[in-house]
């Protein structure tokens, strides 16, 4: 199942829980566990779209909006992209 | 005297509490696992005459070491030695379940389950093979529903005959060939050794690389020669993979005992997600609609925030500048105080509060967009475009948080790690049109364009966008050549904005805009007020203050571009601090000069402007130099004053070149 998600993700460019659960024929919940472990095994990189301004500007009357997630997005990490060229 | 002990494991939602509940009913008693903050829950039944302890143990998806709930289940499982494990699987979710199952039975310890909830599972047309699954798993399944304590007697009677008389089971489930000899050759090694946990357990751990039972091992339990065979083994082979590779077969076992025993509904296999980002998502029909939406949010905000609510707050601010002026004249305040606070703090920090309702419509609609799910979609349709333009898509991202404030914007570029893609992303950000520059649009607009203002500023934040693309062209053929990296977006289904998350998104901006006016904005009004009114010789706000023979300096620079009073000069090197002080610094000068008449700033404005001159002077404040704060950001991210000098001298050229060619196109043809 990692695997397959592994691929999905690099083949579509992007994350659909929703569509990669109806291509594997399983849950959503147990794709969304899937990219976790594969997040967890550093196959896929999360990266962090916000910014955490407790270590500058902690007074910039915008502060909040630094830490705001608008997108999540992820990146094939150099094992990632190995695993899938074996 | 307890006659045996029952550990409960199951996932988070599985139904545990309450079947820890519906176990040992008010025989409970709450504590803390040693060393650790997870909450113990112990407790007691009686059957038969007999008392059994039950330990429920934190809920959990897996059996690894990666969260101290982890931990703590594990250990106690490996350590604690209970004489039998129920296994509560919810189940509506069984598949998902059985990966923490396959877990216990490789740790050889006696399980039954526990199918919880299967009336919500009836309810959603899940129909079982129980027989089928205690088959598969050589496990006793047994269906309960713990909330109304149906099923509770049979599975105490079964976890007590597993506890007296079964041994435990061994896992059905086998691994590939390769990780099946190194687990055989690695028990070979172990064997003898007086390790802390099952044999086969162990060696599988060592092969899956975890940490955790590695370190333990190695601190006193093996010997040398074991100890160098597991280094040997991390030597030659990427853990990595093989962790992989098991999890992947637990994740396959677990599907392998599903199928066939049992059998959910077919799911529509067409979702509303699906059918919306058919259109949404589409190659070609992406950005048009994008440009559409937005297009429709500038509308909105100008419809509501400008025309309906705008006249609130002027006349609330208009107001309160009376009160103040009457409170200073009857305590007979001196006259310098009375000028500060009407034609400084009101007419300068005043109009720029006036303002807060367009900031609030317009952050009350991306915030929708936002919690929708939709600008996921929006950053998706605009990767193609980005990458042909040779950048990455990620940039979008960072340009939608530009869309608020640029410093965010440019601080999520650190998560790049390709420099080319970092650096461009950093440089085209400052011509996204910030939330501050909005009231210096919203008050031109609504002198010269009140019928079209959506259409203005919709076409604003687009020039914007279409100058930090052409920026990163030309960037990415000449300063940052390059690939861009790869990178791939969440994309979560739709759903409907929680109020809740909508209206703190608009909060935050709102807050930051007025926390601004009051802080920033009134410490350059101020100082530009003294300046202003600066010698006392000098006409106060006229051109022979300290201001005005700045703004006579700065003028003739801004002749070509068709606004050349000194008033206007300063106000735009006034915006450089804060770009709110733009519209605050004409507030204060202009108001003053029209006061007697008792003319608003929209009114000035028509006098000092016309529609042509309104156009260059937008372009030239939406491109024109960044705000002190952006300017400190890029110092920051790219570790150099070049970069933020030239960030500050390059914008000022591309805003005056577009200004001017506005101009002078515009006059050409005959526009005024």
């Amino acid at each position: 199942m990692l695997k397959e998600i592994l691929r999905i993700i690099n083949r579509e460019g992007y994350i659909s829980i929703v569509s990669i659960a109806k291509e594997l024929n399983i849950s959503g919940q147990l794709v969304e566990d899937g990219v976790k472990q594969l997040v967890r095994m550093c196959y896929i990189l999360e990266e962090k779209t916000g910014e955490d301004c407790s270590t500058f500007c902690g007074n910039c009357p915008f502060a909040k909006n630094c830490s705001k997630e608008i997108v999540k997005t992820y990146n094939i990490s150099d094992k990632g992209i190995n695993f899938l060229k074996k | 005297m307890s006659s045996g002990t029952i550990a409960l494991v199951g996932n988070p939602n599985s139904g545990k509490t309450t079947f820890f509940n519906a176990l040992t009913g008010s025989n409970q008693y709450v504590g803390n696992w040693p060393g650790v903050t997870v909450e113990k829950k112990e407790g007691s039944f009686t059957y038969r005459g007999k008392e059994y302890h039950v330990v429920d143990l934190p809920g959990t998806y897996s059996l690894g070491a990666f969260s101290e709930d982890e931990i703590v289940a594990r250990d106690y499982i490996l350590t604690g030695n209970p004489d039998v494990i129920i296994n509560v699987i919810d189940a509506s979710n069984v598949e998902r379940n059985l990966y923490l199952t396959t877990q216990l039975l490789e740790m050889g310890k006696r399980v039954v389950i526990a199918l919880n909830m299967v009336d919500e599972a009836k309810r959603r047309d899940i129909e079982f093979d129980i027989q089928g699954l205690s088959k598969r798993l050589n496990l006793p399944v047994v269906p309960t529903i713990a909330s109304k304590e149906k099923g509770i007697e049979d599975i105490i009677k079964v976890a007590i005959q597993v506890m007296e008389k079964k041994p435990p089971v061994k896992s059905p489930l086998k691994y590939n060939e390769v990780i099946e000899h190194h687990i055989n050759h690695m028990e070979e090694v172990l064997k003898g050794e007086n390790l802390p946990y099952p044999l086969r357990w162990t060696a599988l751990k060592i092969i899956e690389g975890d940490r955790e039972v590695i370190k333990k091992l190695n601190k006193s339990i093996l010997n040398q020669k074991a100890i160098n065979y597991i280094k040997d083994f991390f030597k030659y082979h990427s853990s990595g993979d093989f962790e992989l590779e098991i999890i992947d077969a637990r994740y396959a076992f677990a599907h392998s005992i599903v199928d066939g025993t049992i059998n959910r509904p077919e799911e529509d296999v067409i979702t509303i997600t699906d059918k919306i980002d058919k259109i949404f998502t589409n190659k070609y029909l992406g950005v048009p609609i994008f440009a559409i939406i937005m297009l429709i949010v500038f509308q909105l905000t100008f419809a509501l925030g400008q025309d309906t609510l705008g006249g609130v707050v002027a006349y609330l601010v208009e107001g309160l500048g009376s009160l103040i002026e009457s409170f200073l004249l009857g305590i007979n305040a001196p006259g310098w105080l009375i000028a500060f606070m009407i034609e400084g703090v009101i007419n300068g920090v005043g109009t720029v509060i006036e303002f807060v309702p367009i900031i609030t419509v317009l952050y009350l609609l991306l915030g929708f967009l936002e919690d929708s799910g939709y600008m996921a979609r929006a950053a998706y349709v605009w990767d193609d475009l980005m990458r042909k333009l040779g950048l990455q898509g990620k940039a979008f991202i960072s340009m939608i948080i530009g869309f608020g404030c640029n410093v965010p914007g440019i601080m999520s570029a650190r998560t790049l790690d390709n420099k080319k893609d970092k650096m461009i992303t950093i440089l085209i950000n400052p011509f996204m049109s910030c939330g501050a520059k909005l009231p210096i649009y919203s008050v031109f607009i609504a002198a010269f364009f009140p019928n079209h203002g959506g259409l203005i500023l919709f076409s604003l934040y687009t020039f914007g966008i279409i100058v930090g693309l052409i920026l990163a062209k030309i960037y990415s053929k000449t300063l940052f050549k390059g690939e861009s990296s790869y990178f791939i977006m969440e994309l979560p289904p739709y759903r409907i904005p929680t109020i809740k998350n909508v209206l703190r998104n608009m909060w935050d901006n709102v807050y930051g805009f007025i926390k601004r006016a009051g802080t920033t904005i009134f410490v350059v009004i101020t100082l530009l007020w003294v300046l202003a009114v600066l010698p006392a010789s000098a006409q106060p706000y006229g051109e022979f203050s300290i201001l005005g023979r700045i703004g006579a300096f700065l003028a003739p620079i801004f002749k070509l571009a068709g606004f050349g009073t000194w008033q206007e000069s300063v106000a735009l090197f006034a915006g450089i601090p804060a770009k709110e002080a733009v519209i605050g610094t004409l507030g204060m000068l202009y108001a003053s000069e029209y006061v007697e008449e008792g003319a608003l700033l929209v009114n000035a404005i028509r006098q000092h402007f016309t529609s042509l001159t309104t156009l260059s002077y937008m372009a030239m404040t939406l491109l024109y130099t960044p705000c002190v704060a952006t300017l400190g950001i890029i110092k920051k991210e790219t570790n150099s004053y070049k970069w933020m000098i030239y960030m500050a001298l390059s914008s000022f050229v591309i805003g005056w070149i577009v200004a001017v060619l506005i101009f002078q196109i515009g006059s050409l043809l005959g526009f005024s």
